[in-house]
């Protein structure tokens, strides 16, 4: 920090030498030590609760390893049983659906709740806190509650359409085939779009009010300042919460896990609950189910990586 | 809809070179706001009956009896409210347990990554040491990485180092999450508070660690509210790891215990719609409490969507 003149300043020859106490106390408090120092907890946990379990994770991946026994390598056993696997397959696609859907969905209504709360409104600030709540939610007990929504015999959905005469027999929102996709990103999105909003509505809100009222005067149109003023301006808000959603989306397992636990017929079978099945499903099959992950892992990590750079330029590191 | 719209485009038209004069420019715009305004409402309120009916549906349901819930007396409304399935949740099921355990499990992480990451931000936000960008894209890195690729191996640890079904393992295995996002969110905190004041609180005789403690942590009092709701309610809501290291009720959080109740296959949706909703308090109370710093905190970066 200070760089030291060349200047030698002479040192009273009176001042006493430091003692041991006093020089350990110096080096404790050099920025270099100290750095480490108050680092070092923080280094434990990812290396201990992050690095480790993923290097292992990556060894499992080579090995027939059951739980409680030591794995037994296999080679690439696992990675070439999974792609000669329709479920795996499967599995991949519904993956790319449920994520893109989810997102894009999640994106969409953000971003008109967005620009909703961002008008003037009486009361708008509660609004705002209620249409928020669904993200502070454990996300549980939405799949919960949504599993009893869409339930078959008595469930809310089933239960007005019958009401009103819409329908004969029940509808089977989770074990249809052609429904249980659909039903599950019902709530991925319910939960979901507080999210975007939240994001969005703090981008719009820092966009200069300047910037709309210059465009009114040189007589841009709504849709033109839209078009030309708002969009630009929140596009690194876009970015951002598009990456993490989708990050976060395709690797999170409570919705499906008890919604649809991949069913019916692994309509619903996305990778993490497909992971979780073969390695902890009864089987036991702890390399499958690692090799179920870390083939998402190269998809994923382009994100994180992506997404690391962009979160430390905005802390200016 | 239209006739407005066509009225702001033929406005526009008049525009070029005279726009300072067109009185019909302002009009079509205040009109045209005006319509913006309507649709805002009409949207608003669907957004509004989209977030409140399942809400409205779990709370109903914990208020009914049993021939409500089910069957052809089945109701929208509750004829007979009835608190039965709150207390046939305290009475009947280890509720109470999940409960404790949750609260432990969130406070005792909450605790130790709020110090582990207060040191940790300020070394990236304020010393100078050789590998600290590495140290902080770390951070962030390990952040990102879902837990879903992780618990397979982490499985193994905790069976290994026999903290399975214990608080103490959920605890650690939480740390894995909450310590490289709190220290990230608090190193923007740090960062802001101004260098000044803490070079005059080292020259009136602080050194690091006094400074850190009696100057910035106070400054970034707001932040370290932000960062206890942001793990607290991150251990609470908190599913994967919790459902993978237990396996019986002596240390099921209430996640993964409700989760449990439904896989037993009883059917009984009256107390878990009770249990549901007295379970989704805390974190809610907390973040309307909490939401204008949330909100900002949020939008310093990424949090879990």
């Amino acid at each position: 920090m200070a760089t030291s003149a060349p200047v030698s300043i002479p040192i009273p020859s009176s001042r006493p030498a430091l003692s041991w106490k006093d020089r350990v106390q110096r080096f404790l408090l050099l920025d270099s030590t100290l750095g480490y120092l108050f680092l070092l907890p923080a280094l434990l946990v990812i290396v201990g609760l992050v690095a480790y379990p993923f290097v292992s994770a990556i060894i499992m991946t080579f090995q027939a390893k059951t739980a409680g026994a030591p794995g037994r390598f296999i080679g690439l056993g696992n990675y070439r049983e999974l792609l000669a696997s329709e479920q795996f397959l499967r599995t991949v696609y519904n993956t790319v659906v449920y994520t893109a859907v989810g997102v894009g969905v999640k994106f969409c209504l953000g971003l008109s709740m967005a620009l909703v709360l961002n008008q003037e409104r009486f009361c708008n600030n509660l609004f705002r806190s209620f249409l928020l709540i669904p993200w502070a939610i454990p996300t549980v007990m939405s799949a919960l509650n949504w599993r009893w929504i869409f339930d078959d015999a008595s469930g809310l959905i089933n239960n007005v359409l019958v009401r009103l005469n819409l329908i004969e027999e029940t509808i089977s929102w989770l074990s249809n085939p052609h429904l249980a996709m659909l039903s599950v990103l019902t709530v991925v999105v319910w939960q979901g779009t507080p999210f975007f909003t939240m994001s969005f509505l703090a981008g719009l809100q820092s966009i200069p009010k300047e910037l709309y009222e210059a465009a009114e005067i040189d007589g841009a149109s709504v849709l033109q300042q839209f078009r030309f003023i708002t969009l630009p301006r929140l596009q690194p808000v876009f970015i951002t919460a598009v990456m993490l959603s989708a990050i976060l989306t395709s690797a999170s397992i409570q919705f499906v896990y008890i919604l649809t636990n991949g069913g019916p017929s692994d309509r619903t079978m996305i990778f993490p609950v497909l992971s979780y099945n073969l390695a902890l499903g009864g089987a036991q099959r702890l390399g499958m189910g690692a090799t179920v992950s870390l083939f998402f892992f190269p998809v994923l990590v382009v994100f994180i990586i992506f997404l690391t750079r962009r979160m430390l330029r905005e802390k200016g590191e | 809809m239209t006739p407005s719209m066509t009225t702001s485009r033929r406005a526009l038209q008049t525009i070029p070179g005279q726009w300072g004069k067109s009185k019909k420019v302002t009009l079509s715009m205040t009109s045209s706001r005006r319509m913006l305004k309507g649709l805002g409402n009409v949207v608003l309120v669907l957004m509004l009956l989209w977030t409140a009916i399942p809400f409205y549906w779990m709370i109903a349901t914990s208020l009914k009896h049993d021939k409500e819930i089910y069957g052809y007396e089945a109701t929208l409304i509750p004829q007979q409210p009835t608190l039965d399935n709150y207390a046939t949740v305290f009475r009947e099921t280890p509720y109470l347990l999940f409960m404790r355990n949750s609260i432990v499990v969130a406070v005792s992480s909450t605790v130790l990554s709020m110090i582990i990451a207060c040191l940790g931000a300020y070394a990236i936000a304020r010393l100078n040491f050789p590998g600290r960008a590495f140290l902080a894209r770390s951070l962030v890195f390990t952040y990102l990485v879902p837990t879903s690729l992780l618990f397979i191996p982490m499985f193994a640890l905790m069976s290994a180092l026999r903290l399975t079904d214990s608080l103490h393992g959920l605890t650690i295995a939480y740390l894995g999450f909450d310590v490289p996002f709190c220290t990230w969110l608090l190193m923007g905190y740090f960062k802001s508070v101004p260098v000044e004041l803490e070079e005059a609180a080292l020259v009136d005789g602080c050194n690091r660690v006094t400074a850190l403690v009696r100057v910035v942590l106070p400054l970034a009092l707001p932040a370290l509210v932000v960062v206890t709701f942001f793990s607290f309610t991150h251990a609470w809501n908190e599913f994967l790891y919790a459902h993978v290291f237990t396996s019986t009720n002596s240390a099921r959080t209430v996640t993964t215990g409700l989760a449990n109740f439904m896989s037993q296959d009883v059917f009984f949706w009256g107390p878990l719609m009770a249990s549901t909703i007295m379970s989704a308090l805390p974190p809610v109370v907390m973040f309307l409490v909490l939401q204008r710093w949330v909100v900002q905190g949020l939008t310093l970066g990424g949090v879990k969507g």
